[in-house]
Parts: structure tokens; C-alpha cells; sequence
């Protein structure tokens, strides 16, 4: 039986890196090339001995995808291609390849010049993987090779994120990344179509989770930070330069609206103009709204929120700023930080995972010393919230995007085996298909059923739908042929053009099969007694005596001779070919039963 | 308010059960199979004394689920074991779960506790207990009141008949005492080391309509006699009912509250005390919204009593202008922090509130 064969190497029952290898049809593929964010030494790449073993990799990849930009996602991107060794294609969307690099290269310099690493990629590493990078638009089949090809679909989750179909002749994976099924303010929610994969690579991380809901999760935010403006408090809030700020930013730019509120909000320079240019560059990949907005009004230029200058951090008074890093490791969040820690009318706002050994990791610890630079101490006396805004799909969702593809099978990554259980039942219950969730380095396989195409030559098609009951839509019809494979190709053909183009000829098969009848008589009375019978039995077939002493039923040859050995006993022989098989059995076993007394 | 989290529960549920380790079970009740059973670990907001503002998890966490092949109109959690029991249509027999949090996450069915299945019953109402034993006490008419042993199955009271009612609910009162509701208001005490005797109490107002009722006892705080608390009924009309066990002769107070009438039907009439604030009560099943109310300022008049606070939320969530507006379907109070409560609605929602007193008492 033909199989998909699975093997995640991170992200097989844990959350943390992504990278999952797929054999499909005598394809490898790897999914994702993501770093765990945890770890600070080898543990935090996936563990690709697993595929070297094999020889090359670039020989034995044909292709990498990756999903989207979180660094648990294509992390590991420069490592695997430059110091592992990948010359092939690596796919991603255009606003992926766009964005990749910045992250890298910001990672890269946390974990160097911060962190003093030295088994890490370089930037130049970095150059030279992105060059290996074909970018694909979305719902465009890509060729990758002759049999291989590879389509994106919108994934929402962050900006370029795609859900990727891998398909090879019948056989198709589709893998999800990280996905979110409800749209948000400046994206929209993942789609797919019917497109029936053999298997449906899922993440699970909320599968077990029932989210508050976002506007609840708004509003306390706005609350927060206008509580703290109300009070002549500064709010600062570290962003990465895309993702999330623009839907923060939306968010109080709206607020700021209704509320008639007049403190500045700031989002740090370079980050508006590169934000606000990749926004613009890949417009179609925001939501409806946002689009059909952004002819008659740009959404990402807003009225209150103006460019940061970093003298602004000494002014007086309330302000909320927007400024990179995410994780406050270094540059202007950082900056900022210091000046305002020490006062506990301000306060930060954390909106999103930070790495260990950032600032950002301390003081979500609940750390209020830091040392900084130059052994001084920062006390931290503003107050520090955390406020998780991420997309990704609940178990609603992922009920919802397996309703959509209609997928054979589901392999679950990125959750806890023990308690994925009950989403496995769940899904194998209302769908009716299996459910896999292998752990890191365990190989899922599953077997796939692909539909041959097979070529009718056209006489035998008419031939058959000729005899039986008339073609019904909902009935599946029995046909006769014989399957020529010939050439790499397959074709059903009747029996005579079979033969004849494989230059055989046909073989006639005939049964013989002897009587014994008791009767002392000569010979040809005999012969004429078992003719006068059949003659009365059979009268609808054509029953004959010939001159040289045979009796024919139709095609069927009966013969009579005496027994060697027995003058009182004659036999009979019965003879007839293949297609009289019925005819014949009937005789045979009639004349066994004897013959009529009279003669 | 002072707090208000939304939730979405992909089916929606008409129990909300709290259970040892503060754990939260809804159940779907829809009428084909494959409701599910879902254990929740609530958010650390909602565990803490102390309501925090921005805290990392503020999701509920499918801990446990289980798939039930009938609607789960009711769960109760046995206590000092890993048992479940719930009930549903069709009939009056009840299904028993087993909980196994550390080895799966899957609540399976163990099997059913069957009952005599007269015609006309419906589903059975139910309570726990674990005293002597854990018992279930159960039963879905007042001739059919009995309890049952969870473990060994064996049958230990049954109630002597006091008529063929339909119950609307059942209480232990204390490991001896039951109280039963009926859904015409009748109210019953039982001892059950007297099987024969049935105390009624008082009867509610009979009015020429039929309405339905149900009630609320209150597990008040450590040391008061249980029976002193106040019972709490409630009719599909909006009348509410205080009585004193002690004195079931007469009427502690009578109220009436403001609701929609007529009433939505008494499917979902709900009744709870609030088990840390004195003297609150809240209601639900009427419409989308939850009523509390302060039954001190209550006498026996009958008058209509002012709510201390409505919680609206169902109604205006959701996608809105489809179909039917939300029906509350149950509430219920957290058992420590004094003004939180959880509510339930026919839309799936699920909401945790707590409200902010006006300035003045509690």
C-alpha cells in the first residue's frame, strides 16, 4: 500500500520548535525549520541527524517550506541551510521572505553580542539562505519538479503566514503552520477549499483551551493603559515591527477616537515607515475591511499616533509609545525603559512571549533589580503587565478547518500527548477519520489509497454500456476488460485488441468428460437411445445425430465407445469448450442419471 | 463591574458544576449524540482571592472530556471519588463517569445506575453525597425518590410516596435529611431513617395558571445547622418564596421579581443562595439576564423586589439578530470570592462576572 510517512523533529508533542519532515510518494519535504526559544544549546534546534543519516541533505530534500516568520517557525532557517548544508529550494510567501531576515538577524543579535554565543549563524548566513528562498503567492501551484508541486493558502495568525498543500499525483499533505480560524482587527481568519489531503498536519496548541474573549481581553487593556494615562503615567509597550503593534495600534487609535483623548501616543521611528511599507507592500493579505478601508483612508496612517523622537521620553507628562525590541534586549524599548522604570505611575505592557535572558523574561519572573550594564542596578518600580494578544485556533477552529478540507487523516502536532486524547476521539468520532499524534522523532505512517487513473479505449467502452442495464449515475457499473500497463501508462482494452497488441494468441480450452452407462447393446444403439433422449429433454436446443455416429447439442460433441474391459457398460464421452461450461455441466449431469428404459 | 470575562463554549451547556480541586463541568444537552462532558481548569484569575488585571492565562483549560451518547441536563460530582453522575432524557436512569485526570483526559463511561421506568417519567433529578458512603439521591418524581450507593449499586432509602409530582429538585440537607421540590411547588422534608414520614412545608400561592418552580438551599458556612438556612423557591412567574425549616408553617418572606412574563417556560429556572454574601440570591431562566437580589430587606408582603444588580451579558453577545435572543440556561456563584458569579446561556456563552456593590452595604 502506498504511505505519507511523518516524523516531526520539534513540535511532535511539545510547544516550541516546528519542523516536521514528510516523505509523500518518494518526496521529502520538511515543513517549518523553527528554534526553541527555551533552550540555549543544541536542544534548541531540531535534531536534523535524524534525515542525515541518509546522505546529503540537499540530496535527499526536495524541497523546504516554511509557514510564517515567528522564529519557532524558521528559526533555525540559517543554521540548517548554512552550517548543516541545504542548497535546495526553501518556499514561503512573499511577505514572509520580506520579514524573515529582519527577525533573524535581531535573534541572531540577542543570542551573539548579548549572550556572548558562538556556535550561531552569522549575518551573512543569514544573506545567503534567504537567496535559496522562492517566494509563492497565494493559491499558485508551484512546480517544484515534475511530480511535486506545492500551493499556499491564507493562514490569518500573522501577516504572510500560509497554510501549505504538498502534492504529488493523487497523494496530497496539506500542513496548517499556525493558523486561527476568527479574524482580527487587521487580518483575516485561515481558509481552505474541499481539496480532500490524504492527511492534515494541524497544530494544537489551544486545541484545549476556551479563549476569553478578545474583547474582553481589549477592553482590560484600554483600561489599563488609560487608568495609568489618567494618572499622568507613561505606558510603554515593546512590540517586534510587525505583527501585533498594528493591531495595537488600530485598537487605541480607535479608542483614542471615541474616548476623545488627548495624551500622545508615539511609535518609535523606522518602525512606522518599515511597518506601515510592508503593510502597504502586502495589502492584500490584510482583511476585507482594512482593504476596502485603505482606498479611501490609509488605516495604518493614523491621526493620533505620531513618530517617536527619543527626546520625547524626557517630556512631561502621559504618552503611551510603541517601541522595538519586542523583548526589551536592547535598542530604543530598552532606552525607554530605563528612564521610566523607576516611577510607579508608569507602566509597561508585555504583548508577547519574551526569550530567557531578555529583559523583558526578568521582569515578567517578577525580577525588580536588574543589573544592567556597567554593574548598575535598576530598580523597577513601574508596573509590569502582560497581555497576550496571539492567534491561533481552538478546538472549535480546528473542527471548523477539517469541516472545510475534509482531509482522510489528521496528525495533531505542537500539543501535550496526554491531552490530545480527548480532540483525537473527538475528531475520529465526528469525522470518521484517524487521528495521529506522534512525539519528536516517532514516525507516523499512514496509508494512503490513490485513485490510477486508467485510459478506456473507446470500442470497449461502447461494447460494454451496450449489454446490461442502462448506465445509473448512482450505481456502480460492472465492466469486463483486461489492464494493459505498457509504457508507464494504463489502459483498460477488450480481450482480442489485448492479444493482438501483445502479438498473443488465444487459447482454446475444452472440457471432456466420460459417462458410464450400463447397456450391453452395440454401440451405435447406444448412441441412438442417448440421442432419442436428449431429443425429447432438450427441445429447445438443437440436438443432432451425425452420420459418423456423434450426437451434437449444440456446439457439444457426445460420443459413445465400449469399455475396454466391460462389454456391458458403455461410455460416453462429453466434450465442449469453456463458453458451453453451463450446457455441458447440465448434460453431463443428466446423462448420469441414466437412460429411460424404453428404448 | 468590576469584572466580566467572556467565553465561548463550542456547545452550549444548561449546568455549570463546580468540583473538588476548582474544577468546572458543563455539559451540552442537545438531542443528538456526541454531547460532550468537559472538565474546565477555570483561569488563575478566577482561583486567586484577589482579582488581577492583565494575567497571562486567563483562558479556561479543557482538563478532562467525555462523550455522552444523551443530553446531560444534570452532573454531579460524587464527592471523595472520581465519579460522576449524570442524568437526561429520556429517562430516569442515570449514567456514572469515571474521572482519571493523571493517566488520559478522557472521562469514561462506566456503567449506568437503572432505575424502574414507569411511563410518563422524565429525567432524573440528582444530588451527592458522601457520608456514610458516596450516595446518590435521585429520583424524577416524588414517588420515586431514592438513593442509591454509587460504588456497590445497592439501593439504601426509598422515599414513601407523598403523591406522583414531578420533582423540579433535590437536596441533602444534611446526611439524614432530604429536601425535595416539587414542580408545583410543593415542598418536602424526609429522614431517611424514617422512611415512612414526609414533612411538607408550607405551600407556595396557588394560582389558577400552572407555573413551575424550583428551588435554592443555601450550604451556609461551617458550624450553622443546615436546616436553618432559608429555602429559596422560585416560580416560572417570578414569585419568590423564603422558608424557614424550622417553621414550616408560615412564610419567611415573599417577593416578586421583575421578569418578562409570560415566562419563557421553566426549563431553565434557576435559583442559587451566594455562598459567601449573607442574604444574596440570584435567579436566571427567564430571559438573557441574571437577577441578584438582597432578601434581608424581604417581609411577607409579596411585593416586587428591586434586583441589587442584572447582569445583561447574554443578551447582547453573540452575532446578534439571529434566531432567538439567548436564554440564560443555569448560574451559578464562585464559592469564594463573594460577588462573582458564573452564567451560562442557550448560545453557548459563558460568562464570569463580578459586580461592584453600590456604595452602601455588603
Amino acid at each position: 500500500m502506498p504511505e505519507i510517512k511523518v516524523t516531526p523533529l520539534g513540535a511532535g508533542q511539545d510547544v516550541g520548535r516546528s519542523c516536521i519532515l514528510v516523505s509523500i510518494a518518494g518526496k521529502n519535504v520538511m515543513l517549518d525549520c523553527g528554534m526553541h526559544m527555551g533552550y540555549n544549546d543544541d536542544r534548541r534546534f531540531p535534531d536534523f541527524s535524524y534525515i542525515t543519516q541518509n546522505g546529503r541533505l540537499t540530496d535527499f530534500l526536495d524541497c523546504v517550506i516554511i509557514s510564517h516568520f515567528h522564529l519557532d517557525h524558521c528559526g533555525a532557517l540559517p543554521y540548517f541551510s548554512e552550517m548543516v548544508g541545504y542548497d535546495g529550494p526553501i518556499y514561503m510567501t512573499h511577505p514572509t521572505k520580506a520579514i524573515c531576515p529582519i527577525l533573524l538577524e535581531d535573534y541572531r543579535k540577542i543570542t551573539v553580542d548579548k549572550k556572548g554565543e558562538t556556535n550561531f549563524f552569522t549575518s551573512q548566513m543569514i544573506k545567503d539562505c534567504m537567496k535559496k528562498v522562492v517566494a509563492v503567492h497565494l493559491h499558485q501551484t508551484v512546480q517544484v519538479d515534475e511530480e511535486l508541486e506545492i500551493k499556499a493558502y491564507y493562514a490569518g495568525h500573522v501577516l504572510g503566514a500560509a497554510m501549505f498543500q504538498i502534492k504529488v499525483g493523487c497523494e496530497s499533505v496539506v500542513y496548517t503552520g499556525d493558523y486561527n480560524m476568527t479574524p482580527d482587527r487587521h487580518l483575516g481568519a485561515a481558509w481552505i477549499d474541499k481539496c480532500r489531503p490524504d492527511l492534515l498536519i494541524s497544530e494544537s496548541t489551544y486545541a484545549t483551551t476556551i479563549r476569553d474573549s478578545k474583547r474582553c481581553r481589549e477592553r482590560d487593556f484600554l483600561k489599563k493603559v488609560h487608568e495609568t494615562v489618567e494618572r499622568g503615567g507613561k505606558v510603554l509597550i515593546p512590540v517586534f515591527a510587525l505583527g501585533r503593534a498594528q493591531e495595537l495600534c488600530i485598537l487605541l487609535e480607535t479608542f483614542w477616537e471615541r474616548m476623545n483623548l488627548k495624551a500622545p501616543i508615539y511609535f518609535s521611528t523606522g518602525l512606522t515607515e518599515k511597518a506601515n511599507h510592508y503593510y502597504k507592500l502586502f495589502i492584500t493579505w490584510t482583511n476585507q475591511k482594512i482593504r476596502k478601508t485603505f482606498v479611501q483612508r490609509n488605516m495604518f496612517e493614523f491621526k493620533h499616533i505620531k513618530a517617536f523622537d527619543r527626546a520625547f521620553a524626557d517630556n512631561p507628562g502621559p504618552m503611551v509609545v510603541f517601541a522595538t525590541p519586542g523583548m526589551l534586549h536592547a535598542g530604543q524599548s530598552l532606552q525607554i525603559f530605563r528612564k521610566w522604570a523607576g516611577n510607579e505611575k508608569n507602566m509597561v505592557i508585555m504583548p508577547g512571549y519574551c526569550v530567557q535572558g531578555t529583559v523583558g523574561h526578568k521582569i515578567l519572573s517578577g525580577q525588580r533589580k536588574l543589573e544592567m550594564e556597567g554593574r548598575q542596578i535598576l530598580e523597577v518600580k513601574m508596573q509590569v503587565e502582560y497581555m497576550s494578544f496571539s492567534a491561533h485556533a481552538d478546538a472549535k477552529g480546528i473542527m471548523q478547518l477539517i469541516r472545510q478540507a475534509e482531509p482522510r487523516n489528521v496528525l495533531l502536532v505542537h500539543g501535550e500527548a496526554k491531552k490530545m486524547e480527548f480532540l483525537k476521539q473527538k475528531i475520529e468520532q465526528e469525522f470518521h477519520v484517524s487521528c495521529y499524534m506522534p512525539a519528536n522523532g516517532e514516525t507516523t505512517t499512514i496509508l494512503t489509497n490513490p485513485c490510477i487513473p486508467v485510459d478506456i479505449s473507446l470500442g470497449l467502452l461502447k461494447r460494454e454500456t451496450a449489454i446490461g442495464p442502462l448506465p445509473d449515475a448512482k450505481k456502480p457499473k460492472l465492466m469486463h476488460g483486461t489492464l494493459l500497463m505498457k509504457d508507464n501508462s494504463f489502459r483498460l482494452v477488450s480481450p482480442e485488441q489485448a492479444l493482438k497488441e501483445l502479438g498473443l494468441a488465444e487459447h482454446q480450452l475444452r472440457f471432456t468428460c466420460r459417462v458410464h452407462i450400463q447397456d450391453p447393446r452395440k454401440e451405435h444403439e447406444t448412441v441412438l437411445r442417448v440421442y432419442n433422449h436428449l431429443k425429447g429433454i432438450l427441445k429447445d436446443y438443437s440436438v443432432q445425430h451425425l452420420p459418423d455416429g456423434s450426437i451434437t447439442v449444440e456446439s457439444i460433441l457426445i460420443q459413445a465407445t465400449a469399455h475396454s474391459e466391460d462389454q456391458g457398460t458403455k461410455v460416453l464421452l462429453v466434450s465442449w469448450t469453456y463458453q458451453d461450461e453451463e450446457l455441458g455441466s447440465y448434460l453431463t449431469s443428466l446423462l448420469k442419471k441414466g437412460l429411460p428404459q424404453s428404448t | 463591574y468590576r469584572d466580566l470575562h467572556t467565553f465561548e463554549l463550542q456547545a452550549p451547556t444548561r449546568l455549570i458544576e463546580w468540583a473538588r480541586g476548582s474544577r468546572v463541568y458543563v455539559a451540552g444537552y442537545g438531542q443528538s449524540d456526541g454531547n460532550e462532558i468537559l472538565q474546565l481548569i477555570p483561569p488563575p484569575t478566577l482561583l486567586t482571592k484577589e482579582t488581577q488585571g492583565l494575567c497571562p492565562e486567563r483562558d479556561f483549560k479543557v482538563e478532562c472530556g467525555g462523550f455522552s451518547e444523551r443530553p446531560v441536563y444534570s452532573l454531579k460530582y460524587v464527592p471523595d471519588t472520581s465519579l460522576l453522575v449524570t442524568s437526561g432524557p429520556p429517562d430516569s436512569s442515570l449514567q456514572v463517569w469515571q474521572v482519571s485526570a493523571e493517566d488520559s483526559d478522557i472521562i469514561k463511561s462506566v456503567s449506568p445506575i437503572a432505575t424502574e421506568n414507569g411511563t410518563g417519567q422524565s429525567w432524573a433529578k440528582i444530588a451527592t453525597i458522601s457520608a456514610r458512603a458516596p450516595w446518590v439521591l435521585h429520583g424524577s418524581r416524588l414517588d420515586r425518590v431514592q438513593i442509591t450507593e454509587v460504588e456497590s449499586r445497592k439501593n439504601v432509602y426509598k422515599a414513601a410516596s407523598g403523591g406522583s409530582e414531578e420533582l423540579s429538585s433535590l437536596a441533602f440537607l444534611d446526611c439524614n435529611t432530604l429536601l425535595l421540590c416539587c414542580a408545583t411547588g410543593r415542598l418536602c422534608l424526609a429522614d431517611i431513617r424514617q422512611p415512612q414520614s414526609l414533612v411538607e412545608a408550607v405551600s407556595v400561592p396557588s394560582v389558577p395558571c400552572s407555573e413551575q418552580w424550583c428551588m435554592g438551599t443555601r450550604h451556609g458556612a461551617q458550624g450553622l445547622e443546615p436546616s436553618s438556612q432559608p429555602v429559596a423557591r422560585l416560580s416560572s412567574r417570578g414569585l419568590l418564596t423564603l422558608t424557614d425549616l424550622r417553621k414550616t408553617s408560615e412564610f419567611l418572606a415573599l417577593a416578586k421579581a421583575r421578569v418578562p412574563s409570560p415566562g419563557s417556560g421553566a426549563e431553565f429556572l434557576c435559583i442559587s443562595w451566594a455562598p459567601a454574601l449573607e442574604g444574596c440570591l440570584a435567579i436566571s431562566g427567564f430571559d438573557g439576564t441574571v437577577h441578584v437580589y438582597d432578601t434581608q430587606s424581604w417581609d411577607s408582603s409579596g411585593r416586587e423586589a428591586e434586583p441589587i444588580f442584572v447582569h445583561k451579558g447574554h443578551a447582547f453577545g453573540g452575532a446578534g439578530g439571529s434566531g432567538d435572543p439567548p436564554l440564560v440556561t443555569v448560574h451559578t456563584w464562585h464559592l469564594q470570592k463573594p460577588r462573582t458569579l458564573l452564567s451560562a446561556a442557550s448560545d453557548g456563552s459563558l460568562h464570569v462576572w463580578d459586580w461592584v456593590q453600590p456604595c452602601g452595604k455588603c
